[in-house]
């Protein structure tokens, strides 16, 4: 310690805490524990991927997966529910989330009631609406179309409220401080900054929409899922693999083009 | 002209920012606040316009009350009183004319300005606004694009968009380097001259204070210490509103080295 002269110390290495190997514990034991709960043996490792289920994936009917009305054309309608969803859920996300967000919440009621409805609202699994609105307004495209706006909502207010609330609130109070309404200060001092954001958030809900709306088939809400279930009822697994393969190529190509797109925004 | 009768600001966590503040000025004056850090500038500033409740006492401005004004009179006040920021405030991801036209917002209808549909006189303010600082080159370039001292000058059009009595400034030049300090120093004097628009102007740097003010205001722990005629103002008026001598951090001109080594006070 002779530069102690010189004004600072090095201090000593802080002990390391025991914490970190404490948690690995617990996590270890009580996944032990959940295992033992529920009937999980590992050992049925190859009792499940030795049933002769695998086998009937295979060859994939090509002819079949290729005809158009099997499969591109529910598929074309399941982008017509995400899309359909993705603009009505995402136009409505737009003053909720403002109406959510704390810096420009119109006033404590607005800001409580909205964030207490939305919160319920994201509280239904996404799966529970398109039964809801199956049972309302009948099985199809429809109803699905409906469950995943409610389900976009949820999801974008999540997202875009908490970058509102993360933005620079500075040219809001310039706003306010010339004598501006609330609704146009809102849109004049903050909306430019985070309009990027909202659609970024709203390409990235379109990707969960289009693969949501895949599984909400399978509960009678119209698009792709439908087809799935159907054939997985006659046990034509050779079928579902074709359309997952298709599903995939297609889905994996809009994600892609969707990232590209949000990273040029933000 | 601005009038404060004993007036007290208390911030929700009980600290005590403005105490029994007594304080008129007069149309057309350009009055320099100086403190510390704490001291209740940026408090006094926001105060006169609403931005920041009085707790108690009295803020009239222009005749009207602002202490307890409905939201509608609130508004009524601050579209004639510009206020500019110490970090400018601008929509940075917007045009330089779409950030000026926010002084425009009380007089344009709400639908208008919602849907950017600015009317063509409220336009034509903007570009004068944009005229009397000489950025006008500027009007469709986007704010983030503009150095600090263009984006304060765009700070200081929109306030005058607003066609103000009145103009607020918090500290405007404390982001800014010396020679664009000077500038936009001078651009409110001479705004202050020419117009006629009634000045206050936080400021930190002592030299500067003196360099532009015609009246000083010395806060200290919430209370006004000093007010008087810039010329009589010296080093000891100085020390009794910072409470402790006077640094090279407290000016401008010597603080404008960053390469310089901190000075450490008590080592010396």
């Amino acid at each position: 310690m002779t530069h102690a002269a010189g004004g600072s110390v090095r201090p000593d290495r802080p002990p390391r805490r025991p914490r970190t190997l404490g948690i690995a514990a617990a996590v270890i034991a009580f996944s032990l524990f959940a295992a033992r709960e529920v009937g999980f043996d590992p050992s049925t490792f190859w009792e499940v991927w030795s049933n002769p289920l695998w086998e009937k994936f295979w060859p994939i009917p090509w002819d079949w997966v290729t005809d158009g009305s099997n499969v591109m054309g529910p598929l074309i309608e399941t982008f017509q529910i995400a899309t359909i969803s993705t603009i009505l859920g995402c136009s409505l996300a737009l003053p909720v989330s403002f109406a959510m967000s704390s810096l420009t919440t119109p006033n404590r009621p607005t800001y409580l009631v909205s964030r207490a409805v939305m919160n319920v609202v994201r509280a239904v699994p996404d799966l529970f609406w398109a039964k809801l609105m199956v049972t309302a307004v009948g099985i199809g495209a429809f109803a699905g179309s409906w469950a995943l706006t409610i389900f976009s909502l949820a999801v974008m207010v999540k997202l875009f409220s908490e970058t509102v609330d993360g933005a620079d609130p500075g040219p809001l109070e310039a706003a306010r401080a010339a004598g501006g309404r609330h609704t146009p200060s809102v849109r004049t001092g903050m909306l430019p900054t985070v309009f990027p954001d909202y659609v970024a958030h709203a390409l990235y809900v379109f990707e969960l929409n289009i693969r949501a709306s895949i599984v909400l088939g399978l509960v009678g809400a119209g698009g792709i899922g439908r087809v799935i279930e159907a054939q997985r009822q006659f046990f034509r697994f050779d079928r579902i693999l074709g359309m997952l393969v298709i599903i995939f190529v297609v889905v994996f190509m809009i994600e892609q083009a969707s990232v590209a797109l949000r990273k040029r925004l933000v | 002209m601005i009038r404060l009768e004993d007036l007290s600001v208390t911030y929700p966590g009980g600290v005590e920012a403005l105490r029994g503040i007594d304080l008129t000025i007069d149309d057309g004056e350009f009055v320099v606040v100086v403190g510390l850090s704490g001291a209740g500038k940026s408090t006094l500033l926001r105060v006169l316009n609403g931005l920041v409740p009085a707790t108690s006492g009295s803020v009239i401005v222009e005749g009207t009350q602002v202490v307890g004004a409905s939201p509608a009179t609130l508004r009524q006040i601050r579209s004639g009183i510009g206020m500019i920021f110490q970090t400018f405030n601008l929509v940075n991801r917007t045009t330089v004319l779409n950030n000026v036209l926010m002084g425009r917002l009380s007089v344009v209808p709400a639908w208008r300005s919602t849907l950017g549909l600015w009317p063509a006189e409220d336009r034509e303010a903007a570009m004068v606004a944009l005229e009397r600082v000489g950025i006008v080159e500027k009007a469709y370039v986007r704010a983030s694009n503009l150095s600090g001292g263009q984006q304060q000058r765009v700070g200081i059009a929109r306030a005058l968009a607003q066609e103000p009595g009145l103009m607020l400034a918090d500290e405007p030049v404390t982001a800014l380097d010396p020679v664009t300090s000077r500038h936009v120093m001078g651009d409110l004097q001479r705004i202050n001259r020419e117009l006629g628009i009634t000045t206050v102007v936080n400021l930190h740097f002592l030299d500067l204070a003196r360099e532009y003010g015609r009246r000083l205001v010395g806060l200290r722990d919430g209370e006004v210490v000093f007010d008087g005629d810039i010329g009589d103002v010296n080093d000891e008026t100085f020390r009794d509103i910072y409470g402790r001598s006077i640094t090279a951090e407290d000016m401008l001109a010597m603080g404008d080295n960053p390469a310089s080594p901190p000075v450490d006070s008590e080592g010396v």
